[in-house]
């Protein structure tokens, strides 16, 4: 995938992180271009999700510098540019009082100016993202009472109910069967190529996205970025981040 | 009903008490959806320093309740930003000062031990149309902001980060629903009493939720158990001489148990 666009959406220099004494994220230095299809991968407490909030505003960083489309975060005021999916994300409170429609509303509401009520567009837009996510026949159906599979699409319906450029998903399979997990992510890679909405994920399911994705980051406190990841998920690379000894494992289809 | 009504008391009382109603549960409904219950217990012994300090100091009790109960809701907004502090330990430890600032002050007035009374437990018969202009005012104000802003709190209860991250002002806005919450608070505590305000402010909500609704179903049904347990509870406390806001509970309470029977699965 060709990379040649124009200013990143996100621009990080030497992004340092660290709490209570400890070293979470150091000298991170990355780029998001519009367009690209980002998984980030590596160990758990490696610092991942800590990115993503830093990216997210969510954290301040102990030292380094984040750009997001150009601006730096402080003055950053266009969030709903961004479409976020938190890590858990299918696991809603059950008793929680909202119908599918009600989260994916929810989008809506930092666009809204004061005083006006639902507009056309807003009503448009709310209808297209659950088209998007095929879940229109679930609009009043309570969340609580969804899959995880579905639950993660009205999340995502949510995030794209604003129109973002940049989808940003942490860990979104968690709690989600393995059948909805591949629609999945023939969902996000349609989002990329379709609606050239850039997305960025953190996942384990290294073999499932491999093909796919444009790029890889891994994260284990540093940040190593591939720009093929098929060569980068070799072995040594595995071992390396994840710090024990990694195997090919061949996946053998039974026939009978 | 009708010669309950014909007393001008019982009206102001009506008025005052199915206003409070509203406002107790359409701000109880994004309270308890923020896992913030407490909030209204503490607040309503913050509002009772006020009636202490008014009642020593002659001044309208209502003013300085509702003025000490919103310096008291952005003081645990505060602390709860600020410090690493466990909220539910936060309002605990507000609620006993609180109270002991406002017995501490009552002793020492000790002769308005029986005005106090009544803002502990309410007492319709001490409405005045004073209270009434106040309980409106007030009311009003805040019932409009909690309309205005419904869907930012609602988003902010459902997820505090997501709101956030998706651009809404969750800071000023979570202070803004704690003030309205300490307005309401102090304005209940003639009618309802500081000892039970949470309950009509929490209870309504979570009767509502066992229907297992949206939203705005489940806010509308808060309101009509609210504004229920109003009417039956001061019509049974005007014939039968019942302390209004125990009896308001009470009728709320039961609306509960139905609603979890009804629900049973």
């Amino acid at each position: 995938m060709s990379i040649a666009f124009k200013s990143p959406i996100f621009d990080v220099k030497n992004l340092n992180f660290s709490a209570s004494g400890q070293d979470i994220l150091a000298h991170i230095s990355l780029e998001i271009f519009h367009g690209e299809y980002i998984a980030i991968i590596g160990p758990n407490g490696g610092g991942k999700t800590t990115l993503i909030r830093l990216l997210l505003g969510l954290e301040k960083p102990t030292t380094g510098n984040i750009k997001i489309f150009g601006k730096d975060l402080k003055h950053f005021k266009e969030w709903n540019k961004i479409g976020f999916v938190p890590q858990r994300a299918a696991q809603v409170d059950q008793n929680f009082p909202a119908t599918a429609l009600d989260i994916v509303r929810m989008g809506r509401t930092s666009k809204r100016k004061l005083f006006s009520r639902e507009s056309e567009e807003d009503i448009q837009a709310v209808d297209d993202a659950m088209a998007k996510m095929d879940i229109l026949n679930l609009k009043d159906k309570m969340v609580g009472t969804l899959s995880g599979g579905q639950r993660q699409r009205v999340m995502i319906a949510r995030a794209l109910a604003s129109n973002p450029e940049i989808l940003i998903l942490d860990e979104p399979n968690t709690g989600v069967d393995i059948v909805s997990q591949q629609n999945f992510y023939k969902l996000l890679s349609k989002l990329n190529k379709e609606e050239n909405i850039t997305i960025v994920f953190i996942t384990h399911d290294i073999g499932v996205i491999a093909d796919d994705i444009g790029r890889l980051f891994t994260i284990n406190q540093k940040a190593i970025i591939c720009n093929d990841p098929k060569a980068a998920l070799s072995c040594e690379d595995m071992s390396d981040l994840y710090g024990i000894s990694a195997h090919l494992v061949h996946n053998h289809k039974h026939e009978h | 009903m009708i010669e309950m009504l014909s007393y001008e008391f019982m009206q102001r009382a009506f008025l005052a008490g199915m206003l409070i109603a509203i406002l107790a549960s359409v701000s109880g409904t994004f309270v308890v959806l923020k896992r913030y219950s407490m909030i209204s217990e503490t607040l309503a012994h913050s509002a009772l320093v006020g009636v202490a300090v008014a009642l020593v100091a002659g001044y309208n009790p209502l003013w300085v309740a509702v003025v000490v109960s919103i310096l008291s809701a952005w003081l645990i907004e505060y602390l709860r930003s600020a410090f690493a502090l466990y909220s539910d330990a936060i309002l605990s430890i507000l609620l006993s000062g609180s109270l002991a600032v406002a017995v501490i002050i009552v002793s020492i007035g000790g002769e308005f031990n029986n005005s106090l009374f009544a803002y502990l437990f309410g007492s319709i018969l001490s409405v005045s149309g004073e209270d009434i202009a106040t309980i409106f005012i007030f009311g009003f104000i805040a019932l409009f902001l909690l309309l205005l802003f419904s869907k930012e709190f609602y988003f902010i209860a459902y997820d505090e980060e997501v709101a956030k991250t998706s651009g809404i002002r969750v800071k000023l806005l979570n202070y803004l629903l704690v003030t309205i919450v300490a307005i309401i608070v102090a304005l209940s505590i003639r009618i309802i009493g500081t000892l039970l305000i949470g309950a009509l402010m929490v209870i309504p909500t979570i009767a509502a939720l066992q229907y297992q609704v949206g939203f705005l179903r489940t806010s509308l049904l808060s309101v009509i158990f609210a504004v229920l347990s109003v009417i039956v509870g001061m019509t049974l406390s005007f014939y039968f001489s019942l302390p209004s806001g125990a009896t308001i509970v009470l009728c709320v309470l039961s609306i509960f148990v139905l609603s979890l029977l009804i629900n049973k699965k």
